[in-house]
Parts: C-alpha cells; structure tokens; sequence
C-alpha cells in the first residue's frame, strides 16, 4: 500500500519530464492505433459477413445429401432462429418436343431469409419476391430459351405440371458465379409430391438460418460439437464469396499491418524514454539503494510509477480508439448495407492489452537495469552502469515486438517478413553506425572544424549514436512502408481491377459462333475478350481407381467426385496462375496431361505422375498430373482447378466461355445482342466488380488515416532520440560556450551531426522499405510484377535526412542558447 | 602591484541581483576590483556571499546589473554573448570544481577541445604536450570514469592551458579534492601561472590557497569586506 501511494506521488512529481510525456504518449498512440483498426477490422468482418449472408440466403446453413434430422431445425426455433427448408437436384424439363437438364432448387414460401429474389414477371415488371407457389415455378432466362418458353406458359417437371411465374433474375446463390446448367426454383411441397426428394434421388438438403447473432453463434456452436449426417457440410457466409473474402483479408492485412508498424514505432519511442529515464534515475537510485531501499523495493517503485502513468494513459488510449472507430464506422458503414451496428468493445480491450505488453516489454530491461545499481554508486560514477556482453533482458523487446507481429499480421509469412525487414534494418542501420563512428575517429582530425565538431559529438557517444541510427532507421522504415510502400501496393492492386477489367461472362458459346460473337461484341463497345474452352465432365478414378469405390478420406474431396466438374486447357500458362511443381504441359505432349490446382492435390493427396480418368459426354481421357499450380482466386479472371492439355483436350464435347469488358451504359444493345444468340447466358459482374473496387478505395483512405497515427509515432521516436542525448547535449554545449565556441559553430556541427544519422537512417529505411515491400507484394498481397517506387523512396530517404536535421537542429537551438553559467552553477 | 605592471581584468562597482520567489535578491553590491596581467587573485568568503557569480561576471559567462567589467581592454557590457563567446575561446581558460570533463571523450580529447574549437591543426600534439606538462601523458587514452580526482582535475587544468590563455579562472578548484592531491594540483596551477605567465583567478575557500595568491577579496552578502593587496 505504502508503494503504492509512493509510487502516485513520484509519478506526479515526475509527470513534468519529458521522457514521460512521451513514453505516455506512445502508449497512447499505441493502443489507439491497434484499437481503432481492430474494432473496425472486426466491424468490417462482420459487415462482411452480413453482405455474405444475403449471398446464401441465411446467416447460416446446413447441407446434407439426406433428408436433416429434424433435431437441427428444432434447436434453431429452440434458439429463437427463423428457418427455411431447400432442396437442390439436377431434373429436366420437358415443354412440346424439347426438354432440358435444370438445376432445380426447391424452396419453401419463406426462403430466401436473407438478400433478394429477384423475379421479372409476364409484364416485363422487376419484382423481389419469395419461392413460389406450389404448382408454380420460376426459369432463368438460359431455361426459356432452350425449352422455347415464356412467362405464363407450362412445362412438366418430374412429372408434375407446373406454369411458370416469373423469370428468375436473382437469387441468393452462395456467390457462384457461373452456374452450369439453367436454374429453376420450384415449391419445396411439389418436389416432395413428385417424389423428387425421395430415398435414391441425387438431392441435397438445405436447412438455412437467420436470426440475432448470438443465437446464429450459439446454433453454430452446437451444429459443429454435433455429430453432422454422413456428407452433410455446414455452410457459413465467411466460407462464400471467395472474391470478397480475399479482397477483405487483402484490407484487413493492410490495415493490421499499418497499425502493428504505428505499434512498434510506439514501442521504439517507449525504449529509448525509458532508456532516458532510467539514466536520469540513476544517481537517485543509488542514492535510495544507499539509504537502505532493497533492490524489490527499488524495482516496485519503479515499476508502479510506470503503471501509474500506464493505467489512464490506456483508458485515454481505449476512449480514443472507440471513438475514431465509431467515426470512421459512419464513414464506412454504407458499404455494408444490413451490417449490425453495436461497437465492439473487445477489439479495444485485446489493443490496451497489447500496448501494455508493448509497454512493458520495451521499458522493462532499462528499468530491471535500473534497480541492480548498487549502493556504493553514490560514490563512484563509473559504478552506476555496468556494461554487459550480453543482457537477456532484451530479449524481451524482441519476444513482444515478434509477439504483435505475429498477433497482428495473423500469418506467419507476413510477420517473419515484417520481423525479417526489420531485424535487416536494424542490422545495416547498425553497422553503418558504427562504420560512421570508425571514420569519425579517422577523419576528424583533418576535417572541416565544424564537421570534426559533429563528427566528435557522434563519437563522443558512441553506443547513443548507434542506438539513435538504428531506432530511426526502423521508425523511418516503418513510416516510408507506409507512406510509399504501402500507397504502391494499394496502387497495384487497384491495376489488377482497371477499369476496363473482364464484367460479363457469356456461357454456353458454340464453336460456330465465336467468330461472329466477337465482331458483333466490338460492334457495341465489348473489349478484352478472351474466350476459353468448357467442357463438363466427371472424375472417374484415380490412378485407374474407380471413386465409386470410395477410399477418399477428405469429405471435400467426396463432394467434388460426385458434381460435374468444368474443365478447359489452354496451351499457355493462364495469368494469376503459378506452377509451384512439375511443369506446364507442351503444346503436344505425348500423353494426355493435367494440370491441377493446390486445393485439389490436397484434397485428393495427388502427386506428380498421378493419373486421374475423367468421363465427358460419351468419351473417357486419361491425363497424367504434369504440374501443380497455385492459383489466385481473387483475380477476377475466369479460372480452373483443372486445365487439360489442348492438344488431347480439344476434341472433347466443349462450348465456349466469354468474359470481356463492356462500358457502362452499355447493356441495353447486349440484351438485343443476346437476343441474337439466344442460347447464350450472360452473367454480370460489375456489382462484385464495384464492391471489391469500393472497399480498395476505402482501405486507401483508412491507410492514409492510420498513416497519420505512424507519423506521430514516427515523430514521438524523433523526439525520443533526440530527448535521449538532451542533457547530455546542454551540458556539453554549455562547456563548449564556456571555452568561447560561437552558437554558429555549435549549430553547424550540429546539423553535420544530425545529416550523418539522417543519412544512415533514411538509406538504410528506404533500402529496407524497398525489400520490404517487394517481399510482401509477392508473398502476401499477391501482387504480380511489384515494383517498389524507387524514386518517391529515395525522395523519401532525402526528406528524412532533411527533417532529422531539422528537427535536430530545431532542439539543438534551446541547447545552444543554455547559459555558459550553468556550469558554474553545477559546480 | 598594479602600479608596476599592466592591468587585465578590472570590475568597477558591479552590481547583480536575481528575482528569487520572495522577490529580488541581491547576490553583489558594487564590487570593484583590479587584478594586474601575470599575477594571482583568489576571491574568499562564505558559502553565498557571491564568490562565483562574480567569477562569472569577471569571465564574461554573465553580465552585470550595473558597473563595468573591462577584460584586457574589452569592455564587457559592449559586447554581445557571441563576442563574449569569442573573447574567451581566445584569452580564457577555466576549471571548475566538477572537472566537467565530457565523459565520453578521452583525456587526451578532452584537452584537445579548445584547440578544436579554434580549429587548430596541430590540436592533438599540443593536447598530448598539455598531458606531459601535468604528468599524465601515460593516461592519455583513459576516459575520466577511469580517473581519480585529482588526474582527472589534473586533464581539466590541461585542458585550461593548453590553448596558453591569458588569464585562467578557477572556480573551487581544490574543492572535490584531498588536501594532499589539492595541494598537488595548487602547485601546479602557480607553476603554470608562473611559467606561462597566465593571470590567475580563482574562487576558493581554503585559506592556505587564498594565502598563496598575489591578491585576495573576502565578500560578505554581495560586499567586498575586506581586501588584501589593494586589489581595489
């Protein structure tokens, strides 16, 4: 108790030191950075996750190939959920003499629970709307056309007459963007009626979910401690939406890592305050050890201090970070129309615990340090700071700021990178420190005077000077990653998404038509056309193992056996693919190859030489796996777990898939276009196009925002690294002025001074931040071709270089001006 | 003395006060004083009665209230910090009680300041001959926490000469020392003192140095109660 309150009074008698000012503010800043983007990163999951679920048609759902047990739809109402029930089967329909194969979905009057059925009833009139009627059924346009049909009109379907309502223009569909065969959505009693959903039908069952959050949580919960059906699959929003999702993560690993660099900027100032403080304590310490304090007791004290600043510095840190949360919340907030509103607390939390750790780890050894200093320092200077090889205690440091690396990026990858760049940074930093300091003692003496004055005050303190280069260094790394880096990634990623990137897909093109397709395209303004061979098949075996036979242990891997599998090949490597083993087929090889996706090869356990047998229409082929290809699935580009060989390949039963650019304003001549070649099926999609593009521009602007905290923590560590060398500067500025140095020459060697440790830092910082950056462009972001922004980097190093003399010349001039009698004063 | 040879250094009633928290506070009340070029002059008196604010003044680190203060010809109060700064690189040398060696730099860079500060070029030769001439030249690459006392007042009178002043001011140079290493280091200043001809000035409370000097003033509360020599 009694430490307590020692501890308050000291931390307010000694609230006036500047070093404590700024480890307070770091502090601050710390938490406010990692907690502003948390809450809104975890904001903006869930927002995602709401816009997913209009995807789906829930919030959640469960899909079986047998009928569900009724106990999860029981635990659902239990729970307080809304319910639906869907059923989804391959059937064909027949009108008159022709008849089509539907993927036909079957639903309940209530579905979809979440997002919109789009309907176009006989009228032309667009209309939301709900599943249909029993009797009733809903075509998509590539149904009408091939059974020749028109709103209002009958067909039969598993035996049952039906007339259809509406066209279907929307629905929630998981996100799939290219369907296979037409859709038709039919009354879940009529399916059952005919028999459709009967013991032998190739149905899955859907059971899909909506409610509060808690309770789609609670629900989820139970489902997955729950033993599922055999086959039956859980299907959540954050599973869907493959494209959103990277492009979230994408967001989401900008801004973590925007605020985890502002942490470690914080975490640098804190280190070298708390350096400072500790300096400044040390005679008081030895005074206190002498007068009988136990080194416990010393320690306590010191560290009570530091929680006494540390305690409302977070709460402010805490209040400050909900608060420019919830602003930016309303900025953002449009994006995701349905997203729930409450702000999350935990996010903040979890940030005041992290600027705590950081706080603790980086001014700990100084403080542990501290309190070893022995009594008989009171008498002997030299005493007060034994120097050792080396000091475990920094490890610490180092743990904490791996630690938030890791924490934060959320990928390993990302924070070996990050930690990787760093430590590099620190290194050459270093090293060019201490190679500055050999020739400072070399050339000195020949030197300008003014220089041999700045290079003697770098010499004069040495370990400082090495301390004060690689901090800045770091700091100015992390700030140009920022600045520069990050905008250039920002940068690249919005040219993966041009303007004029693919927006439409037309399936189902004939070989007879591609010719013709593509002129008339140009004719109405269509651009970057690529047109790709389609062909459905099946896998029948691997390695002439038959997969009715079961044996595959990944359920995925079972699900995928039983679909229609779409397959195309290509003579050229596809961009945003990448062969990560074996390699691309010829154009002719000997035998039939394949090229398969990484979640394929994992999800079968496939090997190069593997021979996997797929059945097309009537035919077979057998293709050995030649190579395996990382494949990035947020580019939107049209692209296959499978790509065959063209030259085996081309013979298959195939069609054609389109994708190209059309401008805006533009659609209307494409439905008369479509008219022309009725069979075709056109999917739009500048609307995911529009929100991916919408949330790259959001994170720039966040970016930009969170760059203002890094500046501030880049200017705290500035501040600290001068406010380390502060006293000691005025004393020797002092004793200069007494030996009649002109203010001239005490600014002149001091800006040499501040240039030479701008120089090495702004160097080595854009050196780093350029490997840096090109590291992370590949590995993490995904960017092909990064290119890091030489020039606006050294621009960068100079302007540095620049703003460290200044600002170091800027608190040189208060040194400058003290009063030569102070030395007198002191003694 | 002053009669026989010329003056450096004379203060005519100089006058400084502070504003203090009970108000203004008079730390010296027209001091005069002459001290001739070559000899020696010790200013005694109790803790507080001044002693080192009018060294200060003497020195040109501060100006005066009132009075004047003329340095080897140089007026003080006309001219500026910076030309205060200039006269002292060239005509003054210091040493304090603390030593106020910088800590990171060795003897023989501490003694090399002054000569780095004119931009001398043979500023290492001359600082190593300034170490042999006060018995350190063995001790040249040690740093001060590698010293005792009385070596390392001992770099700091180095320090003082090595730019050969004209006048030297010493502000309780023995102050922080033994009586047996304090006494070393007296024999060493006057040896300086005599052999380069510098005037000493110095600030001391030990009688037996005072005694050694050609000249001496005992303030008392700012006022010059007694002087010997007629320094007045």
């Amino acid at each position: 108790m009694n430490l307590l309150r020692l501890s308050l009074r000291s931390a307010r008698r000694e609230w006036h030191l500047p070093e404590l000012r700024t480890l307070a503010a770091s502090l601050v800043l710390a938490v406010v950075a990692l907690g502003v983007v948390a809450t809104l990163a975890a904001r903006i999951e869930r927002g995602m996750l709401a816009s997913a679920a209009e995807l789906i048609g829930g919030d959640i759902g469960i899909s079986s190939p047998q009928a569900l047990p009724s106990t999860f739809a029981d635990k659902a109402r239990e729970d307080g959920l809304q319910i639906t029930h869907a059923a989804s089967f391959p059937s064909v329909a027949f009108a008159g003499e022709l008849s089509q194969l539907l993927d036909v979905q079957a639903v309940d009057p209530r579905y979809p629970l979440r997002g919109k059925l789009e309907l176009r009833d006989g009228n032309g009139l667009v209309r939301d709307g709900h599943g249909p009627a029993a009797g009733e059924i809903y075509l998509d346009n590539r149904a009408l056309v091939a059974l020749g049909l028109k709103v209002g009109q009958p067909l039969q379907l598993g035996g049952r007459d039906l007339v259809i309502g509406a066209e279907l223009l929307r629905q929630p569909d998981g996100g799939e963007l290219l369907a296979l065969a037409p859709r038709a959505l039919i009354s879940l009693t009529d399916a059952e009626q005919a028999g459709l959903l009967g013991v032998g039908s190739r149905a899955r069952h859907h059971l899909l979910l909506a409610g509060a959050p808690g309770a789609v949580q609670r629900w989820q919960a139970w489902a997955e401690s729950t033993a599922l059906p055999q086959g039956a699959r859980l299907i959540t929003p954050g599973q869907t939406q493959q494209r959103m999702r990277a492009s979230f993560d994408r967001a989401s690993a900008f801004l973590r890592l925007t605020a985890m660099l502002s942490a470690l900027l914080a975490g640098i100032a804190i280190a070298l305050s708390a350096q400072r403080y500790a300096r400044r304590k040390t005679a008081e310490v030895a005074l206190l050890r002498a007068l009988g304090a136990s080194r416990r007791r010393v320690l306590g004290l010191l560290l009570g201090t530091l929680g006494a600043l540390a305690v409302p510095a977070t709460a402010l840190g805490v209040l400050l970070a909900l608060g420019l949360a919830q602003l930016a919340w309303l900025l953002a907030s449009q994006l995701f129309g349905s997203a729930p509103t409450t702000l999350p607390f935990a996010p903040s939390l979890a940030a005041a615990a992290m600027g705590i750790a950081v706080l603790v780890g980086f001014a700990l050894p100084p403080l542990a340090r501290l309190a070893d200093v022995p009594p008989v320092a009171v008498f002997r200077q030299s005493l007060r700071r034994r120097a050792r090889r080396f000091d475990g205690l920094y490890l610490i440091p180092v743990l904490v700021a791996l630690g938030l690396i890791w924490s934060q990026s959320g990928s390993l990858r990302m924070a070996g990178i990050l930690a990787a760049g760093l430590a590099g940074v620190a290194l050459i930093a270093a090293l060019l420190a201490a190679l500055l300091l050999w020739l400072a003692r070399r050339i000195a003496p020949g030197a300008h005077p003014a220089l041999r004055l700045g290079l003697a005050a770098l010499a004069r303190r040495p370990a400082l000077s090495v301390v004060q280069a690689t901090s800045l260094s770091m700091g100015l790394c992390a700030l140009l990653l920022l600045a520069v880096v990050a905008p250039a990634l920002l940068q690249g990623w919005r040219q993966e998404l041009p303007d004029d990137t693919p927006n439409w897909f037309a399936l189902n093109l004939q070989d007879d038509q591609t010719t013709a397709f593509a002129k008339d395209l140009a004719t109405i303004g269509g651009n970057q056309l690529n047109t790709l061979p389609l062909a459905v098949g099946k896998l029948v075996a691997i390695n002439g193992r038959p997969l009715d036979q079961g044996g595959l242990a990944d359920e995925r891997a079972g699900d995928w056996a039983n679909r229609q599998l779409r397959l195309s090949w290509s003579a050229e490597l596809p961009p945003a693919n990448e062969v990560v083993a074996g390699r691309w087929p010829g154009a002719r090889p000997a035998q039939a190859e394949v090229s398969v996706d990484t979640s394929w090869r994992d999800m079968f356990g496939l090997k190069l030489g593997d021979t996997l047998s797929f059945s097309v229409g009537e035919g077979r082929i057998d293709a050995t796996v030649s190579s395996v290809r990382e494949v990035d699935w947020s580019s939107f580009r049209v692209n296959f777990f499978l790509l065959l060989d063209p030259a085996h390949a081309s013979g298959l039963p195939h069609t054609w898939l389109a994708s190209f650019h059309l401008p805006r304003g533009q659609t209307a001549q494409l439905a008369q276009l479509s008219r022309k070649y009725s069979n075709l099926s056109l999917v739009d999609v500048d609307s995911l196009l529009d929100r991916v593009r919408e949330i790259v521009n959001r994170v720039g602007c966040a970016v930009r925002w969170i760059l203002g905290f890094s500046l501030l923590a880049g200017a705290l560590v500035l501040a600290a690294a001068l406010a380390a060398s502060a006293a000691e500067r005025r004393h020797e500025a002092a004793l200069l002025r007494t030996l009649g140095a002109r203010r001239a020459q005490l600014c002149v060697a001091a800006a040499c001074e501040f240039a030479l440790l701008g120089l090495i830092a702004g160097l080595t910082a854009a050196l780093g931040a350029a490997g840096t950056g090109v590291w992370l462009g590949h590995a993490v972001f995904h960017i092909e071709h990064f290119v890091p922004p030489i020039g606006p980097l050294l621009g960068g190093a100079a302007a540095a270089t620049l703003g460290v003399m200044l600002l170091g010349l800027a608190g040189t001039r208060k040194v400058s001006r003290t009063p030569p009698m102070r030395l007198l004063r002191e003694g | 003395m002053s009669d026989f040879f010329p003056l450096l250094l004379e203060a005519r009633d100089v006058s400084k006060s502070v504003i203090g928290p009970e108000g203004r506070l008079e730390i010296l009340s027209g001091v005069s004083l002459r001290v001739p070029a070559g000899g020696s002059f010790a200013i005694v008196g109790a803790s507080g009665s001044g002693k080192t604010t009018l060294l200060g003044l003497l020195a040109g680190l501060d100006t005066p209230d009132s009075g004047s203060i003329v340095l080897n010809g140089h007026s003080l109060a006309t001219l500026d910090e910076e030309a205060r700064a200039d006269l002292r690189r060239r005509l003054v040398g210091f040493v304090f009680q603390s030593f106020h060696l910088l800590p990171a730099l060795t003897a023989e860079e501490n003694v090399m300041l002054p000569l780095e500060l004119e931009g001398s070029s043979a500023a290492r030769q001359r600082a190593r001959d300034a170490l042999d001439a006060v018995g350190l030249g063995a001790r040249r690459r040690h740093y001060p926490a590698q010293l005792s006392g009385g070596e390392q007042q001992r770099v700091a009178i180095a320090r003082a000469f090595v730019h050969e002043p004209r006048v030297l001011f010493a502000d309780e140079p023995t102050g922080n020392l033994d009586q047996r290493t304090g006494h070393h280091v007296c024999d060493l200043l006057f040896a300086l003192n005599r052999d380069h001809q510098t005037t000493l000035v110095l600030v001391t409370h030990d009688g037996a140095l005072a005694d050694r000097c050609d000249l001496r003033i005992e303030l008392e509360e700012g006022r010059v109660l007694a002087a010997t020599g007629d320094p007045a």
